[in-house]
Protein backbone atom coordinates (compact mmCIF):
# COMPACT_ATOMS: atom_id res chain seq x y z
CA UNK A 1 0.00 0.00 0.00
CA UNK A 2 1.17 3.67 -0.65
CA UNK A 3 0.92 5.87 2.32
CA UNK A 4 2.31 8.60 0.22
CA UNK A 5 4.98 10.63 1.11
CA UNK A 6 7.28 10.66 4.32
CA UNK A 7 6.18 12.84 6.63
CA UNK A 8 8.03 14.59 10.09
CA UNK A 9 7.94 16.70 13.02
CA UNK A 10 10.15 19.32 12.79
CA UNK A 11 8.64 21.36 16.30
CA UNK A 12 7.10 20.25 19.47
CA UNK A 13 5.96 22.46 22.42
CA UNK A 14 3.05 22.27 25.12
CA UNK A 15 2.22 24.34 28.07
CA UNK A 16 1.98 22.82 31.32
CA UNK A 17 -1.12 20.85 32.20
CA UNK A 18 -3.04 22.10 35.41
CA UNK A 19 -5.44 24.31 37.02
CA UNK A 20 -5.03 28.03 34.93
CA UNK A 21 -7.44 30.95 36.34
CA UNK A 22 -5.23 33.26 34.52
CA UNK A 23 -5.09 31.54 30.71
CA UNK A 24 -8.36 31.63 28.42
CA UNK A 25 -8.89 28.98 25.99
CA UNK A 26 -6.89 30.80 22.94
CA UNK A 27 -4.17 32.07 25.17
CA UNK A 28 -3.39 28.14 25.81
CA UNK A 29 -3.83 27.44 22.53
CA UNK A 30 -1.52 30.07 20.96
CA UNK A 31 1.48 29.47 23.46
CA UNK A 32 1.51 25.86 22.83
CA UNK A 33 1.27 26.64 18.95
CA UNK A 34 4.45 29.29 19.28
CA UNK A 35 6.44 26.61 21.45
CA UNK A 36 5.76 24.36 18.86
CA UNK A 37 6.88 26.68 15.85
CA UNK A 38 9.95 28.22 17.80
CA UNK A 39 11.07 24.70 17.90
CA UNK A 40 10.59 23.87 14.58
CA UNK A 41 12.61 27.45 14.38
CA UNK A 42 9.73 28.11 11.68
CA UNK A 43 7.72 31.72 11.10
CA UNK A 44 3.65 31.21 11.27
CA UNK A 45 4.20 32.40 7.50
CA UNK A 46 5.96 28.92 6.38
CA UNK A 47 2.24 26.87 8.00
CA UNK A 48 0.15 26.36 5.02
CA UNK A 49 -2.93 25.02 7.25
CA UNK A 50 -3.82 24.59 10.78
CA UNK A 51 -5.39 21.48 12.57
CA UNK A 52 -7.22 21.62 16.07
CA UNK A 53 -7.80 19.17 17.78
CA UNK A 54 -10.53 20.71 20.55
CA UNK A 55 -13.45 18.26 22.70
CA UNK A 56 -16.17 21.12 24.14
CA UNK A 57 -14.79 24.49 23.93
CA UNK A 58 -18.13 25.66 23.16
CA UNK A 59 -19.81 23.94 26.35
CA UNK A 60 -16.90 24.96 28.41
CA UNK A 61 -15.81 28.67 27.29
CA UNK A 62 -19.05 29.82 25.09
CA UNK A 63 -16.75 30.37 22.33
CA UNK A 64 -17.23 28.61 18.87
CA UNK A 65 -15.59 28.88 15.39
CA UNK A 66 -12.35 27.91 17.24
CA UNK A 67 -9.48 27.13 14.65
CA UNK A 68 -9.53 30.80 12.98
CA UNK A 69 -10.18 32.67 16.33
CA UNK A 70 -6.40 30.58 17.30
CA UNK A 71 -4.04 30.76 14.07
CA UNK A 72 -5.38 34.32 13.03
CA UNK A 73 -4.05 34.95 16.86
CA UNK A 74 -1.23 32.88 15.56
CA UNK A 75 -0.01 35.11 12.85
CA UNK A 76 -1.88 32.58 10.18
CA UNK A 77 -4.98 34.44 8.43
CA UNK A 78 -5.43 33.12 5.29
CA UNK A 79 -4.81 29.84 5.70
CA UNK A 80 -7.15 26.76 6.06
CA UNK A 81 -8.21 26.30 9.78
CA UNK A 82 -10.62 23.45 10.66
CA UNK A 83 -11.50 22.19 14.34
CA UNK A 84 -11.14 18.40 14.77
CA UNK A 85 -13.89 16.72 17.24
CA UNK A 86 -13.53 13.29 18.44
CA UNK A 87 -14.21 13.70 21.92
CA UNK A 88 -10.78 12.75 24.08
CA UNK A 89 -8.99 11.76 20.94
CA UNK A 90 -9.92 14.85 19.34
CA UNK A 91 -6.30 15.99 18.82
CA UNK A 92 -4.94 12.09 17.87
CA UNK A 93 -8.04 13.04 15.41
CA UNK A 94 -6.44 16.50 13.77
CA UNK A 95 -3.13 15.26 13.85
CA UNK A 96 -4.36 11.94 11.55
CA UNK A 97 -5.20 14.67 9.28
CA UNK A 98 -2.50 16.76 9.08
CA UNK A 99 -0.56 13.83 8.29
CA UNK A 100 -2.40 13.11 5.28
CA UNK A 101 -2.25 16.63 4.06
CA UNK A 102 1.32 17.02 4.06
CA UNK A 103 1.80 12.84 2.88
CA UNK A 104 -1.01 14.00 -0.08
CA UNK A 105 1.82 16.28 -1.36
CA UNK A 106 -1.19 19.36 -0.82
CA UNK A 107 1.28 21.17 2.41
CA UNK A 108 4.43 21.05 2.91
CA UNK A 109 4.02 22.24 6.63
CA UNK A 110 1.46 22.32 8.93
CA UNK A 111 0.82 22.96 12.89
CA UNK A 112 -1.28 20.75 14.56
CA UNK A 113 -2.63 22.24 17.93
CA UNK A 114 -4.87 20.74 20.91
CA UNK A 115 -6.69 22.24 23.52
CA UNK A 116 -8.29 22.02 26.65
CA UNK A 117 -9.90 24.24 28.63
CA UNK A 118 -12.11 22.91 31.46
CA UNK A 119 -11.41 24.29 34.92
CA UNK A 120 -13.76 27.38 34.49
CA UNK A 121 -16.29 24.96 35.10
CA UNK A 122 -17.89 23.14 38.58
CA UNK A 123 -17.45 19.83 38.51
CA UNK A 124 -20.47 19.03 38.09
CA UNK A 125 -21.19 20.52 35.25
CA UNK A 126 -17.60 18.94 33.77
CA UNK A 127 -18.82 15.69 34.43
CA UNK A 128 -22.17 16.53 32.65
CA UNK A 129 -20.11 17.88 29.31
CA UNK A 130 -17.88 14.59 29.78
CA UNK A 131 -20.78 12.85 29.77
CA UNK A 132 -22.06 14.31 26.10
CA UNK A 133 -19.30 12.00 24.43
CA UNK A 134 -21.41 9.08 25.37
CA UNK A 135 -24.90 8.40 23.75
CA UNK A 136 -27.55 10.60 25.26
CA UNK A 137 -30.15 8.51 23.53
CA UNK A 138 -29.38 5.54 25.92
CA UNK A 139 -26.74 5.61 28.24
CA UNK A 140 -26.68 9.31 29.71
CA UNK A 141 -30.00 9.73 29.60
CA UNK A 142 -30.33 7.34 32.68
CA UNK A 143 -27.73 8.62 34.53
CA UNK A 144 -24.19 7.01 33.37
CA UNK A 145 -20.72 9.42 33.84
CA UNK A 146 -17.53 8.47 31.83
CA UNK A 147 -16.34 7.26 34.81
CA UNK A 148 -19.43 4.93 35.57
CA UNK A 149 -18.53 3.25 31.74
CA UNK A 150 -14.93 2.89 32.39
CA UNK A 151 -16.07 1.24 36.07
CA UNK A 152 -18.44 -1.11 34.03
CA UNK A 153 -15.27 -1.92 31.97
CA UNK A 154 -13.67 -2.69 34.68
CA UNK A 155 -16.05 -4.61 36.74
CA UNK A 156 -17.16 -7.29 34.00
CA UNK A 157 -12.78 -7.18 32.82
CA UNK A 158 -11.95 -8.73 36.45
CA UNK A 159 -15.10 -10.99 36.22
CA UNK A 160 -13.46 -12.29 33.00
CA UNK A 161 -10.12 -12.33 33.93
CA UNK A 162 -9.02 -12.40 37.33
CA UNK A 163 -8.10 -8.13 37.50
CA UNK A 164 -8.08 -6.57 40.84
CA UNK A 165 -8.40 -3.68 42.50
CA UNK A 166 -4.80 -4.24 43.60
CA UNK A 167 -3.89 -4.38 39.85
CA UNK A 168 -6.31 -0.80 38.80
CA UNK A 169 -4.49 0.95 41.68
CA UNK A 170 -0.62 -0.35 39.99
CA UNK A 171 -1.58 1.77 37.57
CA UNK A 172 -1.76 4.76 39.50
CA UNK A 173 0.84 4.63 42.04
CA UNK A 174 3.35 4.30 38.72
CA UNK A 175 1.84 6.75 36.66
CA UNK A 176 1.97 9.06 40.06
CA UNK A 177 6.16 7.94 40.06
CA UNK A 178 6.42 8.88 36.81
CA UNK A 179 4.31 12.23 37.20
CA UNK A 180 5.93 13.36 40.24
CA UNK A 181 9.41 14.03 38.17
CA UNK A 182 7.55 15.31 35.27
CA UNK A 183 7.69 19.43 35.67
CA UNK A 184 4.98 19.95 33.44
CA UNK A 185 2.67 17.58 35.08
CA UNK A 186 -0.66 18.88 37.71
CA UNK A 187 -0.61 16.03 40.36
CA UNK A 188 3.28 15.94 41.25
CA UNK A 189 2.63 13.57 44.18
CA UNK A 190 3.94 10.38 44.81
CA UNK A 191 1.07 7.66 46.14
CA UNK A 192 1.32 4.34 47.95
CA UNK A 193 -0.93 1.33 46.99
CA UNK A 194 -3.07 1.58 50.27
CA UNK A 195 -3.68 5.13 49.41
CA UNK A 196 -4.58 4.07 46.10
CA UNK A 197 -7.20 1.33 46.90
CA UNK A 198 -8.76 3.16 49.84
CA UNK A 199 -9.91 6.69 48.38
CA UNK A 200 -13.22 7.82 47.69
CA UNK A 201 -15.69 5.68 45.36
CA UNK A 202 -16.34 7.54 42.01
CA UNK A 203 -17.63 4.84 40.04
CA UNK A 204 -17.48 1.37 42.08
CA UNK A 205 -14.69 -0.16 41.45
CA UNK A 206 -13.44 3.03 40.51
CA UNK A 207 -12.33 5.76 42.72
CA UNK A 208 -10.90 8.74 42.83
CA UNK A 209 -7.50 7.81 42.46
CA UNK A 210 -8.66 5.57 39.05
CA UNK A 211 -9.45 8.78 37.37
CA UNK A 212 -7.63 11.33 35.07
CA UNK A 213 -8.03 15.21 36.08
CA UNK A 214 -9.85 18.00 35.41
CA UNK A 215 -7.29 19.97 33.58
CA UNK A 216 -6.71 23.37 31.39
CA UNK A 217 -3.47 23.20 28.34
CA UNK A 218 -2.49 22.81 25.16
CA UNK A 219 0.12 20.71 23.17
CA UNK A 220 1.68 21.74 19.67
CA UNK A 221 3.54 20.04 16.77
CA UNK A 222 4.52 21.07 13.25
CA UNK A 223 4.53 18.16 10.57
CA UNK A 224 6.89 18.63 7.24
CA UNK A 225 7.70 16.73 4.55
CA UNK A 226 10.60 14.68 5.85
CA UNK A 227 12.94 15.40 3.19
CA UNK A 228 13.16 19.48 4.08
CA UNK A 229 13.06 17.90 8.32
CA UNK A 230 16.41 19.06 8.70
CA UNK A 231 16.18 22.59 7.63
CA UNK A 232 13.54 22.90 10.75
CA UNK A 233 15.16 20.67 13.25
CA UNK A 234 18.78 18.80 14.03
CA UNK A 235 16.25 16.24 15.79
CA UNK A 236 13.09 15.56 13.50
CA UNK A 237 10.99 12.66 14.15
CA UNK A 238 9.63 10.21 11.93
CA UNK A 239 5.96 9.81 11.69
CA UNK A 240 6.42 5.57 11.16
CA UNK A 241 2.58 5.24 11.04
CA UNK A 242 -1.05 6.40 12.44
CA UNK A 243 -4.12 5.28 11.87
CA UNK A 244 -7.40 5.84 13.34
CA UNK A 245 -10.53 3.47 13.60
CA UNK A 246 -14.02 4.07 14.94
CA UNK A 247 -16.48 1.80 16.63
CA UNK A 248 -20.70 2.21 18.47
CA UNK A 249 -20.44 5.36 21.24
CA UNK A 250 -22.62 3.11 23.10
CA UNK A 251 -20.93 1.10 25.82
CA UNK A 252 -24.02 -1.34 25.31
CA UNK A 253 -23.52 -1.67 21.73
CA UNK A 254 -20.50 -3.64 22.27
CA UNK A 255 -20.76 -6.95 22.39
CA UNK A 256 -17.12 -7.66 24.32
CA UNK A 257 -16.59 -4.93 26.91
CA UNK A 258 -13.39 -5.54 27.83
CA UNK A 259 -11.61 -4.95 24.34
CA UNK A 260 -11.73 -1.97 22.34
CA UNK A 261 -12.25 -3.57 18.52
CA UNK A 262 -11.18 0.60 17.63
CA UNK A 263 -7.89 0.25 18.68
CA UNK A 264 -6.72 -3.17 17.75
CA UNK A 265 -7.85 -1.86 14.45
CA UNK A 266 -6.01 1.38 14.26
CA UNK A 267 -3.12 -0.61 16.17
CA UNK A 268 -2.90 -3.44 13.05
CA UNK A 269 -2.99 -0.59 10.62
CA UNK A 270 0.01 1.68 12.12
CA UNK A 271 2.50 -1.35 12.93
CA UNK A 272 1.58 -2.22 9.07
CA UNK A 273 2.39 1.24 7.91
CA UNK A 274 5.28 1.31 10.33
CA UNK A 275 6.40 -2.43 9.29
CA UNK A 276 6.93 -3.18 12.62
CA UNK A 277 4.98 -5.27 15.48
CA UNK A 278 4.36 -5.45 19.10
CA UNK A 279 7.40 -6.24 19.88
CA UNK A 280 9.22 -3.79 18.79
CA UNK A 281 7.92 -0.87 20.19
CA UNK A 282 10.02 0.08 23.00
CA UNK A 283 8.35 2.64 24.68
CA UNK A 284 4.66 3.71 24.86
CA UNK A 285 1.92 6.58 26.10
CA UNK A 286 -0.98 5.27 26.27
CA UNK A 287 -4.38 6.85 27.41
CA UNK A 288 -5.08 6.03 31.23
CA UNK A 289 -7.98 8.24 31.42
CA UNK A 290 -9.28 5.66 33.75
CA UNK A 291 -6.81 3.27 35.45
CA UNK A 292 -8.58 0.19 33.56
CA UNK A 293 -8.40 1.78 30.26
CA UNK A 294 -4.35 1.30 30.81
CA UNK A 295 -5.06 -2.43 31.35
CA UNK A 296 -6.99 -2.73 28.18
CA UNK A 297 -5.20 -0.80 25.93
CA UNK A 298 -2.32 -2.56 26.52
CA UNK A 299 -4.07 -5.90 26.13
CA UNK A 300 -5.33 -4.47 22.30
CA UNK A 301 -2.05 -3.44 21.72
CA UNK A 302 -0.59 -6.36 21.67
CA UNK A 303 1.85 -5.74 24.52
CA UNK A 304 0.64 -8.47 26.50
CA UNK A 305 -1.91 -11.32 26.39
CA UNK A 306 -5.38 -10.55 26.57
CA UNK A 307 -6.51 -10.17 30.51
CA UNK A 308 -2.97 -10.23 31.93
CA UNK A 309 -2.54 -6.32 31.89
CA UNK A 310 -3.58 -5.71 35.68
CA UNK A 311 -1.20 -8.72 36.02
CA UNK A 312 1.79 -7.33 34.54
CA UNK A 313 0.96 -4.26 35.39
CA UNK A 314 1.18 -5.29 39.51
CA UNK A 315 4.43 -7.05 39.04
CA UNK A 316 5.81 -3.56 37.22
CA UNK A 317 6.09 -4.51 34.11
CA UNK A 318 5.21 -1.30 32.84
CA UNK A 319 7.38 0.99 35.23
CA UNK A 320 10.09 2.96 33.46
CA UNK A 321 12.65 0.18 34.10
CA UNK A 322 10.46 -2.46 32.78
CA UNK A 323 10.15 -4.49 30.03
CA UNK A 324 7.61 -1.76 28.25
CA UNK A 325 7.74 1.09 30.00
CA UNK A 326 4.05 3.19 29.64
CA UNK A 327 3.12 6.38 30.46
CA UNK A 328 6.54 7.40 31.41
CA UNK A 329 5.45 11.59 31.38
CA UNK A 330 2.76 10.27 34.42
CA UNK A 331 -0.21 10.01 31.91
CA UNK A 332 -3.67 11.57 31.58
CA UNK A 333 -3.52 10.23 35.67
CA UNK A 334 -0.78 12.54 37.20
CA UNK A 335 0.43 14.71 33.98
CA UNK A 336 -3.11 15.91 33.34
CA UNK A 337 -5.89 15.27 31.08
CA UNK A 338 -7.24 18.60 29.10
CA UNK A 339 -9.44 16.35 26.66
CA UNK A 340 -8.68 17.96 23.49
CA UNK A 341 -5.01 18.55 24.18
CA UNK A 342 -3.86 14.71 25.19
CA UNK A 343 -3.46 13.11 21.80
CA UNK A 344 -1.42 15.97 20.96
CA UNK A 345 0.45 15.98 24.43
CA UNK A 346 0.95 12.42 24.32
CA UNK A 347 3.07 12.92 21.21
CA UNK A 348 5.07 15.66 22.72
CA UNK A 349 6.20 13.36 25.22
CA UNK A 350 6.88 10.47 22.87
CA UNK A 351 8.99 13.22 21.03
CA UNK A 352 10.94 14.39 24.32
CA UNK A 353 12.39 10.34 24.68
CA UNK A 354 13.27 10.20 21.40
CA UNK A 355 15.53 12.98 20.89
CA UNK A 356 16.72 12.41 24.79
CA UNK A 357 15.15 15.15 26.01
CA UNK A 358 13.39 13.50 29.48
CA UNK A 359 15.04 14.51 31.97
CA UNK A 360 15.32 12.14 35.37
CA UNK A 361 12.17 10.50 33.11
CA UNK A 362 14.62 9.62 30.24
CA UNK A 363 13.97 5.88 29.46
CA UNK A 364 17.11 3.71 28.50
CA UNK A 365 15.46 2.54 24.87
CA UNK A 366 14.08 5.29 23.04
CA UNK A 367 14.07 4.95 19.58
CA UNK A 368 10.64 3.96 18.81
CA UNK A 369 7.58 4.76 20.66
CA UNK A 370 4.50 4.36 20.81
CA UNK A 371 0.98 6.99 21.40
CA UNK A 372 -2.53 5.88 21.80
CA UNK A 373 -5.55 7.96 21.96
CA UNK A 374 -8.74 6.74 23.15
CA UNK A 375 -12.03 9.23 22.41
CA UNK A 376 -15.15 8.22 24.65
CA UNK A 377 -15.24 4.47 25.95
CA UNK A 378 -13.67 3.15 22.48
CA UNK A 379 -15.65 4.96 19.63
CA UNK A 380 -12.57 6.52 18.27
CA UNK A 381 -8.85 5.37 18.47
CA UNK A 382 -5.90 6.54 16.98
CA UNK A 383 -2.43 5.14 16.89
CA UNK A 384 0.54 6.48 15.94
CA UNK A 385 4.39 5.35 16.01
CA UNK A 386 7.30 7.42 16.05
CA UNK A 387 10.58 6.59 15.67
CA UNK A 388 14.10 9.04 15.37
CA UNK A 389 14.83 10.36 12.12
CA UNK B 1 -42.04 -6.46 31.99
CA UNK B 2 -38.74 -7.38 30.43
CA UNK B 3 -36.21 -9.89 32.06
CA UNK B 4 -32.45 -10.61 31.91
CA UNK B 5 -29.35 -10.72 33.32
CA UNK B 6 -26.82 -8.09 34.36
CA UNK B 7 -24.02 -8.13 32.07
CA UNK B 8 -22.18 -5.45 34.08
CA UNK B 9 -22.71 -3.09 36.28
CA UNK B 10 -21.11 -0.25 38.47
CA UNK B 11 -22.58 2.23 41.48
CA UNK B 12 -22.21 5.70 40.78
CA UNK B 13 -21.26 8.36 43.46
CA UNK B 14 -20.01 11.38 41.42
CA UNK B 15 -23.10 12.33 38.77
CA UNK B 16 -24.24 15.30 36.54
CA UNK B 17 -26.00 17.74 38.63
CA UNK B 18 -29.34 16.21 36.99
CA UNK B 19 -29.08 13.36 38.88
CA UNK B 20 -26.99 14.16 41.87
CA UNK B 21 -29.54 14.21 44.27
CA UNK B 22 -29.82 10.68 43.82
CA UNK B 23 -26.76 9.33 45.07
CA UNK B 24 -24.93 6.82 45.49
CA UNK B 25 -26.86 4.72 42.35
CA UNK B 26 -26.71 1.74 40.33
CA UNK B 27 -26.42 1.57 36.90
CA UNK B 28 -26.08 -1.99 34.63
CA UNK B 29 -26.07 -2.75 31.23
CA UNK B 30 -28.42 -5.85 30.96
CA UNK B 31 -28.44 -8.43 28.70
CA UNK B 32 -32.09 -8.97 27.86
CA UNK B 33 -34.01 -12.75 27.32
CA UNK B 34 -34.39 -11.10 23.75
CA UNK B 35 -31.32 -10.94 22.92
CA UNK B 36 -30.98 -7.62 23.38
CA UNK B 37 -28.87 -4.86 25.66
CA UNK B 38 -30.02 -2.04 27.27
CA UNK B 39 -28.07 0.44 30.14
CA UNK B 40 -30.44 0.97 33.10
CA UNK B 41 -30.73 1.79 36.53
CA UNK B 42 -31.32 -0.74 39.33
CA UNK B 43 -34.05 -0.27 42.19
CA UNK B 44 -33.63 -1.70 45.53
CA UNK B 45 -31.18 -4.51 46.19
CA UNK B 46 -27.79 -4.13 44.23
CA UNK B 47 -27.13 -6.42 41.79
CA UNK B 48 -24.05 -8.16 40.82
CA UNK B 49 -22.64 -9.42 36.79
CA UNK B 50 -24.94 -12.84 36.29
CA UNK B 51 -27.99 -11.83 38.85
CA UNK B 52 -31.23 -12.16 37.05
CA UNK B 53 -33.61 -9.02 37.21
CA UNK B 54 -37.01 -8.21 36.19
CA UNK B 55 -38.38 -4.16 34.77
CA UNK B 56 -40.08 -2.25 37.08
CA UNK B 57 -41.52 1.19 36.54
CA UNK B 58 -39.69 3.58 34.22
CA UNK B 59 -39.22 7.26 35.60
CA UNK B 60 -39.20 9.75 33.17
CA UNK B 61 -38.11 7.42 30.77
CA UNK B 62 -35.54 5.92 32.08
CA UNK B 63 -35.43 1.94 32.42
CA UNK B 64 -35.51 0.44 35.76
CA UNK B 65 -34.56 -2.93 36.69
CA UNK B 66 -34.63 -4.48 39.95
CA UNK B 67 -33.35 -8.36 41.14
CA UNK B 68 -35.42 -11.10 40.26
Amino acid sequence: MDYGRRVAIVGAGKTAFGAFADQDLRSLAVAAGRKALANARMEPGAIEAFYLGNFAGPEFTAQNHLAPWISTSLGMAGIPSTRFEAACASSGAAFSQAFMGVASGIYDAVLVVGVEKMTCQPTARVTEILAGAGDGDTEVRVGSTFPSLFAMIARRHMHDFGTTREHLASVAVKNHENGALNPDAQMRKVITLEQAMNARPIAEPLNLYDCSLISDGAAAVVLCAADRARDFSDKPVQVKGVSQASDFVALDRKKDITTFPALRTAAQKAYEMAGVTAKDIEFAELHDCFTIAEIVAMEDLGFVERGRGGFFSLEGGTRREGAMPINASGGLKSKGHPVGATGVGQLCDIIQQLRCEAGDRQLKRHSLGLAQNLGGSGATCVVTILGRD
Amino acid sequence: MRTGAVYTETVVHLAPTKFAADVPYQVAIVDLDDGERLTARIAGERVAIGDPVIETESHEAIPFFQKS
